[in-house]
């Protein structure tokens, strides 16, 4: 990392898999066989998506499990998966996975959905820009911080977790070891998305950064 | 062609959303791009591209739209598909696919050989596919903006042919997406909330239009925007209104467009009006297609606004109630389901008991209709409007330029 840090932003579009379900065990099978961008649009993604839910957050597959195959304590299982908590899709497929093997193991028979209500696989093509605003200390992080678009938050806070592979976050990250900021560092990798918002997580992070620099 | 700057569009959608767009238009450098269509004028495609071209035009890309050319029984013909793809029986010869090639042929001629991109809109133009040169540097996207789900598969079959040769098709929903060797790419559309339809109003222009047709303004108001056509189920709406006006003093709108040259559209009205008779503050509304501003006040003077469509394609009709700040009872069918995110944005129903328990529920809590509204336009403005359509119409654009496979999953484009 750079002693500047420069702001990226990331923007994707679902391409059609063409793998569906329609009931527990091919999503299962589903869940299995696809790719890795496939869970992270369905787990990732639609968060950002519906970023401003984040109290009422549910990944794809728990909501289709919860509206269409009437699961509720499964959806609320899958509704636990909070992206926040793992570093690679592998680790986010693989906690589906074992949610899934307890529920299918107790179930003998299948309630299938019909055809117009099957879960659809899409994966994601994403594109990661440059967006042109830079910081070199924590006045001018601040000012673009305030510029910054939805996807960008995104890009360094959430997505930036499979990219590091390890819990934390681009901001976190440059502030501690570039401006030797570790407090400021440590409180903004506490902002989970799963219970604020991508723009109150935005504000909050500014408002932090106030106060440190009054 | 309307003159429309992406930087109007500030003020609804943030400064940083403008930027963002740019920055990732400068991805894709300079490009050449042609749309091509069957029409300049009525109907949602020539709607959309109408803002899409000067758009796509504001951020650098050299956009130009083209119509083709073809007899009236040609296009005789392309409804006949059209339906045909739709679901519904219509007879079909060869000699409608020997007329659908030899127009294709004839339009060759105005496709632009040295263009970057050739983005094909729905089935009447796919013949210029033959203007496709092998290994050549032009990419050609196929844009579907219909429902294919039930398409009828001597159609399908024939005209699948000229889709599997383009390098990528897109569709609005994945319940659209046909088995093809090419990539789908699935793009939602949007509404433009600049428009007639959907730009703000002032309180009195609302109250001039509600006065006009004799509707109380103090009365809470449920309301239904649809042509009076079976599968929008107006009679449900009734019904369920019904149910809704045993304990809650309201009105119902049912608000649609005129039926003039529709036989069934106009057996259906009158069946409305007569069921209506029977029920107290339904206000029945046969405007004029040009009613935009009226819908529009419509909109926003409603408490409820439901959709209980019984089939729907995307369903902008919802988008546009959702961008108002209105909550949304809708059917849990077509692209109902990808706005309503039920509970939060609004809800989706399945019967009429249903939908009349939700609209009571919306009537007795306020507090719960406008968190919904609130989080409806939220919903619409991340996802369903003419610059996030923009911005996704960018990143196909660079997906097409740059394919990639497999586990890297993200292409990055240094500073």
């Amino acid at each position: 990392m750079g002693h500047e840090f420069q702001f990226y932003s990331e923007a994707g579009l679902p391409v059609w898999t063409g793998i569906k379900a329609s009931n527990l065990r091919s999503l299962q099978n589903g869940i299995r066989r696809v790719s890795g961008s496939s869970i992270f649009y369905h787990v990732h993604h639609a968060l950002l998506r519906r970023h401003f839910t984040a109290a009422e957050y549910m990944n794809d597959f728990a909501r289709w499990v919860w509206l269409h195959l009437n699961q509720p304590a499964l959806a609320e299982k899958l509704a636990s998966i909070d992206p926040w908590d793992f570093t690679s899709v592998r680790q986010v497929r693989e906690r589906l996975l074992e949610y899934l093997h307890t529920y299918v193991g107790e179930m003998e028979t299948f309630f299938r959905v019909p055809e117009r209500d099957e879960f659809q696989f899409l994966e994601l093509r994403s594109v990661v820009f440059p967006t042109g605003l830079r910081a070199r200390d924590l006045r001018s992080f601040h000012d673009a911080l305030q510029k910054v678009g939805l996807g960008s938050l995104f890009y360094h806070l959430v997505e930036a977790r499979l990219r590091l592979g390890r819990l934390s976050n681009d901001f976190s990250e440059w502030l501690s070891e570039r401006l030797k900021e570790d407090e400021l560092a440590e409180r903004i990798n506490d902002l989970s998305p799963y219970a604020y918002n991508l723009w109150q997580i935005r504000d909050k992070i500014v408002e932090m950064i106030e106060t440190r620099l009054s | 062609m309307k003159t429309i700057r992406l930087d109007e569009y500030a003020p609804l959608v943030g400064a940083e959303e403008i930027a963002e767009i740019r920055a990732l238009a400068a991805c894709l450098g300079s490009v050449s791009l042609q749309h091509i269509n069957s029409t300049s004028q009525g109907g949602g495609v020539a709607e959309i591209l109408s803002w899409l071209v000067p758009l796509m035009q504001d951020v650098g890309i050299d956009a130009r739209w083209t119509v083709i050319e073809g007899s009236a029984e040609f296009f005789e013909v392309t409804k006949a598909f059209h339906n045909a793809l739709h679901g519904m029986s219509v007879e079909i010869t060869p000699e409608m696919f020997a007329l659908f090639r030899e127009v294709g042929e004839q339009n060759l001629r105005k496709v632009d050989g040295q263009a970057d991109f050739i983005v094909v809109h729905d089935p009447q133009p796919l013949g210029l596919i033959a203007a496709k040169r092998q290994g050549g540097a032009t990419k050609w996207i196929w844009r579907c903006h219909i429902d294919l789900s039930e398409a009828d598969l001597r159609v399908w079959g024939f005209l699948r042919t000229y889709v599997e040769r383009f390098d990528a098709a897109v569709f609005h929903l994945p319940e659209y997406a046909k088995e093809l060797p090419i990539d789908q790419f699935i793009l939602p559309p949007a509404i433009d909330p600049l428009s007639e339809k959907n730009r703000e109003l002032d309180p009195s222009e609302v109250q001039a239009v509600l006065e006009r047709f004799g509707i109380d303004p103090e009365k809470p108001i449920v309301l239904q925007v649809s042509r009076f056509d079976r599968l929008k189920d107006p009679v449900g709406v009734l019904e369920a209104f019904r149910l809704v006006r045993r304990s809650h003093e309201c009105q119902l709108i049912l608000a649609g467009g005129s039926a003039a040259d529709d036989p069934e559209g106009a057996q259906v009205l009158a069946e409305v009006r007569e069921r209506a008779e029977k029920l107290p503050d339904v206000h029945i509304l046969d405007l004029p297609p040009t009613s935009h501003r009226e819908i529009n006040a419509l909109q926003r003077a409603a408490a409820v606004v439901v959709q209980k469509s019984i089939r729907e394609g995307f369903g902008l009709v919802v988008t546009e109630a959702m961008w108002k700040g209105k909550p949304v009872v809708g059917s849990a069918v077509g692209g109902i389901r990808r706005q309503i995110i039920h509970g939060v944005t609004g809800f989706l129903a399945h019967t009429v008991e249903g939908t009349a328990f939700r609209i009571r529920q919306l009537l007795s809590h306020p507090e719960l209709a406008a968190q919904m509204g609130w989080a409806a336009r939220e919903y619409v403005r991340t996802n369903f409007l003419l610059t996030q359509y923009l911005k996704n119409w960018l990143l196909l654009l660079l997906t097409v330029k740059h394919p990639w496979r497999g586990s890297k999953q993200w292409a990055v484009f240094a500073a």
